[in-house]
């Protein structure tokens, strides 16, 4: 319709900007200047008609150019025009029709107002005809219906995806050189275009740009050459250009890299980066060019291709996309596009999109094609939004006059304009009836007649149910998203390993790969020898004694000093180990006195693994471990392993979920490590407690577990984390009784360590604002030992005093009891330990502190603490909002949940 | 056997003795050391280089990365330069056309450090992963445009703060981490050939941050660390550090051998730079930066180069300065960070093309610029 609109009007043009124009008789005038203003007829076309009123309210042209300039809409001007006719559809309306009713001579008068009179100046005509009717399918009982034609192209000229057609370009006619070339441009391709409209697209973008730069510029124009050098125009130099995406500005092979640098979002000038590219371009996103073939090595080429793809600012802007009359989000972007069938070539614009059967259309026209259907994007369909006015409603929309005629190929009743819900697999029923009336697309005709009426045909893709597209959890995210959505936990302090391991069985289907299994059998299958060094240590310990004490019975005792002597000379004691493994104990104590016993067991652990189980059966060793409670450097993981350390030690090892959970570090070198997941909805509707928020599967988190072995004052590469946004810190309730030996040799008390570091962390500039959650572990051993070891052992503790019965805290009462006062003894411990971090972190950084509890070999209990960090990341996200909400929250933290 | 307490106190003693040799042979060189370079310079009435605004410029912006850029390294031979995001990206550049070659996507996006091997087929890099991960250029992308590791040198017990291929040597790598030790590593196998420090008494006692390798005797590298020292090692001796280089008060961010090989330079949280002699351990010169007039703490030093003559010393600080130091007469001579279009940030990183014609700083404001000298003068 527009084509025909446009061919009547630019008939006696002199120069029509379609690529079939003639234009041998466009001959310029080159006589004395007129007095008066020359009558011309332009090309036309209806969708150009509430552009040019809209452009007519910019600010005139610089004088100083010395051709005058219509200025066309850059992409940002053009959305607050789309936003402004949506806001005010009637009064688009209005306009449209009146000036559509006014016949073409209306619309000429507008756009010639707003083009400054020039006698040299051609106004040129994009394909506007060829892109509307290869965007939309356009049937022709679309045209015969004057009411709807009327009203559908004054929507589609407020489309934006139509708006870069309309852009109104000059060309120099003044040479039958420059002329041909002009005519060669539309056989070439339609970018030429945009370069013409640069310079005032320019200006406009930024009204402070340099006048002169743009003469300079419309020199270059008009020349065709190079932006940045101005040569390189006339004929033979016009064909080794290439353009800017955003605005369209060409450049020759010489200025190219000049005026694009390393391209960082692909073929953009220095000054366009970070601007969004021009709608007619998006097609030749990534496309290679000749130019850069020839100036740069292929390699070069593919990377700048590979970011013109994928940056974000070269992607679809969620704001731009309508659908059922409401913007779009940028997660709804993300799940439309990310869909099964997601509808193609997807440009600004206002859709429409019926989520109960996936007909996708734009506004004011029938459906252009089916996508996936439920997918939770845009408003609720309007019963006008096809601009339909056959009476019939499908699933609410009054659909089109082919739409009808399609459904009565299908045998479907139509008559008494009934009201039909039709599903995504075709079947329909009328409204308020349950039955099924039958299915659409069963009948072989209508699936061959459908391109002819131009409507679409489902894809075979799609016959899948609705629940299924809504909870896409593994969903792929485009990786431009994925660095905006990422949000980074940190996890410092004791225990984080097994905290991350236990995410990641969590959270991933495939927690751990073959190699990461592999790491972590080693260094099981070598930590046994560690276990076993402290056991031995611990042997000889207890073998002195042992001796030192059978020496002072045979002192006390004289009369059976001569046995006492044998006795002493054989060592034969109960701790006495097996000459034969002798050796090897001997060596295993060495290299740990040395410090690189995973040096030498790594690699040999397979060896030695006859040796190991000997050594482990052996009965000295076995009454060591009886009294593993004395040694206070063996782990708590030590007994867990040793156990089974036969087992262990076996080249045929195979790792149980346990094992891994158990085990010490994560990687060998045991340095960061981190895992991604993102919350399953499915998991959040099973509680029953959160609602499900479709940005939660969007939002990914990202657990970093660093070793706090390697943290000190002035830590260089903790700036590494400055995009943190929580940082959790780990903390053994059942610190407070146990002490480790520093390089210098001083005993320290374990939980002062540990506020050491909370103090290091929590004053590191780097966290300044960040939020702090202290997740407080193990606290079933600080039951079993709390009352045998009193928390005031800890200086830091010393002022606890429990308010307990006297008879409850000796632990007198009988042993159900016992346990029982135990527990709350602990859970007094375990809060009295939050409360001083709490008051701590309070006086050292005046912010809140965040405590939660968890055992960490539990996994709902670390299910729990994570999702309470995200809770929150949300609170921090929400805070500005509502200000107040600070009060409320406040008291969540502080009320425990064991 | 001397009981615990005995031999306490005779470690006590030792202690004790060994720190005043040490303050004695601290007297001692500054006795000896009756010039430094500045002072010998002027009295042999050398001029300082003179720079205009305009002889340096920044003649092109490597734009691409999304995180701060934390290392960068040139090719011997070609004009590629390999830089490290904390994006989790190596990017290699083509400095001739500012265009990129190669992204390439890090398993551990905190990356430190990245090197070229010597015949620019390859890169190294190395971060918080603890692991030193070494990419073949002409190794096939996988199906998402990624290239494989092709080894991964692993033993550090710490983050790897740097890594330098050993010149001539393609085979050949020396890391620095923060488990306070340097690694050579044979790269073909992925096994290490020696560990400098550690365990043994003359290692470092902090995180060694930085290393150099001497380019005339490859036997020889300098590695400086948070202990404040410079220590010089001989890749054929893992067991104890040649020397042992005293002077800095804060943590030493940087070293580069001189272009002689004779000396080399250092920067630091004390916000100095250094210039050592490598034989004598001598401390030649101090470039400090005059204290800043709201008595503000000293910007520190992030990374060193000097210019193939010797010259001049370019020092990038925290707070986005580039100072070009004249080596001779300790004077700034020009600040690249108040140049036009210098950078927004602080500059982490810095190299000079090996033919010397280009300098390229990598800043935290996610760019990496290369200077070149514009000027028509020979710099005496």
């Amino acid at each position: 319709m527009a084509s025909s609109a446009a061919g009547g009007g630019g008939g006696g043009g002199d120069g029509d900007g379609d690529g079939d124009g003639d234009y041998s008789f466009a001959a310029e005038y080159d006589g004395p200047p007129l007095p008066y203003s020359l009558p011309r007829a332009i090309p036309l076309d209806l969708s150009r008609i509430p552009l040019a009123s809209l452009s007519s309210s910019l600010p005139p042209a610089p004088t100083a150019s010395p051709l005058p300039v219509v200025r066309p809409l850059t992409p940002s001007s053009l959305c607050s025009a789309i936003h402004g006719h949506h806001a005010r559809p009637a009064v688009a309306a209005a306009q449209q029709s009146s000036s559509s009713a006014a016949s073409a001579r209306a619309g000429r008068t507008a756009v010639g107002a707003a083009a400054v009179d020039s006698p040299t100046s051609v106004i040129e005509n994009h394909h506007a005809a060829l892109h509307h009717s290869a965007e939309l399918p356009s049937s022709p009982s679309d045209e015969e219906d004057a009411d709807e034609d009327d009203y559908g192209g004054g929507r589609s000229a407020a489309l934006p995806s139509k708006i870069h057609q309309t852009v109104v370009t000059f060309m120099e006619t003044k040479t039958s050189s420059s002329l041909l070339q002009s005519s060669e441009d539309e056989e070439d391709d339609d970018d030429e275009d945009e370069a013409l409209a640069h310079p005032s697209a320019r200006s406009s973008g930024s009204p402070s740009l340099a006048h002169s730069d743009l003469a300079h510029r419309m020199e270059a124009v008009k020349s065709r050459g190079c932006f940045r050098c101005g040569k390189g125009g006339g004929f033979w130099g016009r064909g080794d250009k290439e353009a800017c995406l955003a605005c369209g500005a060409r450049y020759c092979a010489r200025c190219l890299l000049r005026a694009m640098g390393s391209m960082p979002e692909g073929r953009k000038c220095l000054g366009c980066i970070g601007r969004p590219v021009v709608e007619s371009r998006r097609d030749s996103l990534g496309r290679g060019s000749r130019v850069l073939r020839r100036l740069i090595s292929a390699a070069e080429v593919e990377l700048i291709m590979r970011s013109e793809r994928e940056c974000a600012a070269n992607q679809l802007r969620p704001e731009d996309v309508y659908v059922n009359g409401s913007k779009l989000s940028p997660e709804e972007l993300v799940v439309l596009q990310g869909c099964q069938c997601p509808p193609s070539k997807l440009r600004p614009g206002f859709y429409w999109y019926d989520k109960v059967s996936g007909f996708w259309g734009k506004e004011g026209h029938k459906p252009h094609c089916i996508i996936s259907p439920n997918l939770n994007v845009g408003g609720a369909l309007d019963q006008k939004a096809s601009n339909g006015n056959t009476g019939i409603l499908i699933n609410g929309r009054e659909i089109t006059k082919s739409e009808l005629q399609m459904l009565k190929l299908a045998g479907v009743q139509c008559a008494g304009k009934p009201h039909f819900w039709v599903n995504a697999d075709g079947t329909y029923q009328e409204e308020g009836q349950k039955t099924v009336k039958g299915k659409i697309w069963d009948k072989p005709i209508v699936k061959l007649l459908s391109p002819v009426l131009s409507l679409p045909t489902p894809n075979k893709a799609n016959n899948h149910s609705g629940e299924e597209a809504v909870n896409m959890v593994n969903r792929l995210i485009p990786d431009y998203l994925e660095q905006n959505t990422i949000q980074k936990l940190l996890l410092v302090g004791s225990g984080t390993s097994t905290i991350l391991k236990q995410a990641k069985f969590l959270y991933k289907s495939k927690p751990f790969s073959l190699q990461e299994r592999e790491d972590l059998k080693l260094i099981i299958q070598s930590n046994i020898y560690n276990y076993l060094g402290i056991l031995l240590e611990g042997h000889e310990r207890f073998e002195e004694e042992a001796i030192a004490d059978r020496r002072t019975i045979c002192q006390s005792d004289p009369s059976s000093s001569g046995r006492c002597e044998s006795e002493l000379g054989n060592k034969a004691t109960e701790y006495s180990i097996a000459p034969r493994l002798k050796t090897f104990s001997d060596w295993i104590l060495k290299a740990m006195a040395i410090g690189n016993l995973e040096d030498i067991f790594t690699a040999a652990s397979r060896e030695y693994a006859p040796l190991v189980e000997e050594l482990w059966k052996d009965p000295a060793i076995q009454a060591t471990y009886k009294r593993r409670s004395e040694l206070p450097f063996l782990p708590f993981a030590a007994s867990y392993f040793l156990d089974k350390a036969v087992d262990i030690s076996r080249p045929e090892y195979e790792l149980s979920d346990m094992d891994i959970l158990y085990a010490d570090g994560i990687t060998s070198s045991d340095g960061l490590a981190s895992t991604d997941f993102s919350f399953p909805q499915l998991a959040l509707n099973g509680r029953g407690v959160d609602e499900p928020d479709p940005q939660d599967t969007l939002l990914r988190y990202q657990l970093i577990r660093i070793n706090n072995k390697g943290l000190h004052e002035n830590c260089k590469w903790l700036q590494m984390f400055d995009d943190v946004r929580l940082v959790i810190l780990c903390v053994a309730v059942s610190d407070y009784d146990e002490y480790y030996e520093d390089a210098n040799g001083n005993v320290v008390n374990k939980m002062i360590e540990s506020r050491q570091l909370f103090e290091s962390i929590a004053l590191h500039p780097i966290f300044e604002q960040m939020d702090f959650l202290l997740l407080l572990t193990k606290f079933d051993i600080l039951e079993q030992k709390i009352r045998k070891s009193p928390l005031t052992l800890c200086d830091w503790f010393s002022d606890f005093t429990p308010l307990v019965s006297r008879n409850l805290l000796t632990g007198t009462s009988k042993s159900s009891r016992s346990s029982s006062t135990a527990s709350s003894l602990a859970q007094m411990a375990a809060h009295y330990i939050a409360m001083k971090f709490k008051s701590l972190f309070q006086s050292l950084t005046e912010r809140k502190l965040y405590v939660s509890y968890v055992n960490a070999l539990d996994q709902e209990s670390v299910r729990s603490a994570i999702r309470y960090g995200r809770e929150i990341i949300k609170w921090e996200d929400e805070r500005p909002v509502f200000g107040s909400s600070e009060t409320t929250y406040s008291e969540e933290p502080s009320s425990y949940s064991h | 056997m001397a009981s615990v307490a005995e031999l306490k106190d005779n470690h006590a003693k030792a202690t004790a003795e060994v720190n005043s040799l040490r303050e004695r042979l601290r007297k001692r060189r500054q006795m000896l050391l009756d010039t430094d370079v500045e002072r010998y310079s002027k009295a042999q009435g050398r001029a300082p280089v003179s720079f205009n605004p305009t002889d340096l410029v920044c003649c092109r912006t490597l734009q691409g990365h999304s995180g701060k850029v934390y290392s960068l390294d040139w090719t011997p031979e070609k004009n590629w330069i390999v830089s490290a995001s904390q994006d989790g990206r190596l990017i290699v550049w083509n400095a001739l056309t500012s265009q990129k070659t190669h992204a390439i996507k890090l398993h551990c996006p905190w990356v430190m450090t990245c090197a070229f091997a010597p015949n620019g087929q390859s890169v190294a890099c190395g971060g918080l992963d603890s692991a030193c991960s070494i990419f073949n250029l002409n190794s096939q992308a996988d199906r998402d445009g990624n290239l494989p590791v092709s080894r991964m040198l692993t033993g550090h017990k710490g983050y790897v703060s740097s890594c330098q291929y050993v010149p001539d040597q393609e085979t050949h790598l020396i890391t620095s981490s923060g488990d306070q030790t340097c690694i050579l590593w044979d790269v073909t196998t992925a096994q290490r050939i020696s560990i400098f420090g550690g365990e043994f008494p003359s290692g470092h006692t902090g995180d060694v941050l930085s290393l150099s390798i001497n380019s005339s005797n490859t036997n020889m590298f300098v590695s400086g660390s948070c202990d404040a020292t410079v220590r010089l090692w001989d890749t054929r001796i893992a067991s104890r550090a040649v020397r042992t280089y005293h002077g800095h008060e804060g943590d030493i961010n940087s070293v580069k051998f001189f272009p002689d090989s004779q000396r080399f330079g250092t920067g630091s949280d004390d916000g100095t730079c250094r210039l050592f002699d490598m034989r004598t351990g001598h401390q030649l010169q101090v470039y400090s930066r005059e204290p800043d007039r709201n008595d503000n703490e000293l910007p520190t030093v992030t990374s060193i180069a000097f210019s193939i003559s010797g010259r001049l010393l370019f020092a990038g600080y925290s707070n986005g300065d580039c100072y070009v130091w004249d080596t001779l007469l300790a004077e700034v001579v020009l600040n690249l960070g108040t140049l036009q279009n210098s950078h927004e940030g602080r500059i982490s990183c810095l190299g000079l093309s090996s033919d010397g014609s280009a300098l390229c700083t990598g800043s935290w404001d996610k760019n990496l610029k290369i200077w070149a000298f514009s000027g028509h003068r020979k710099i005496v």
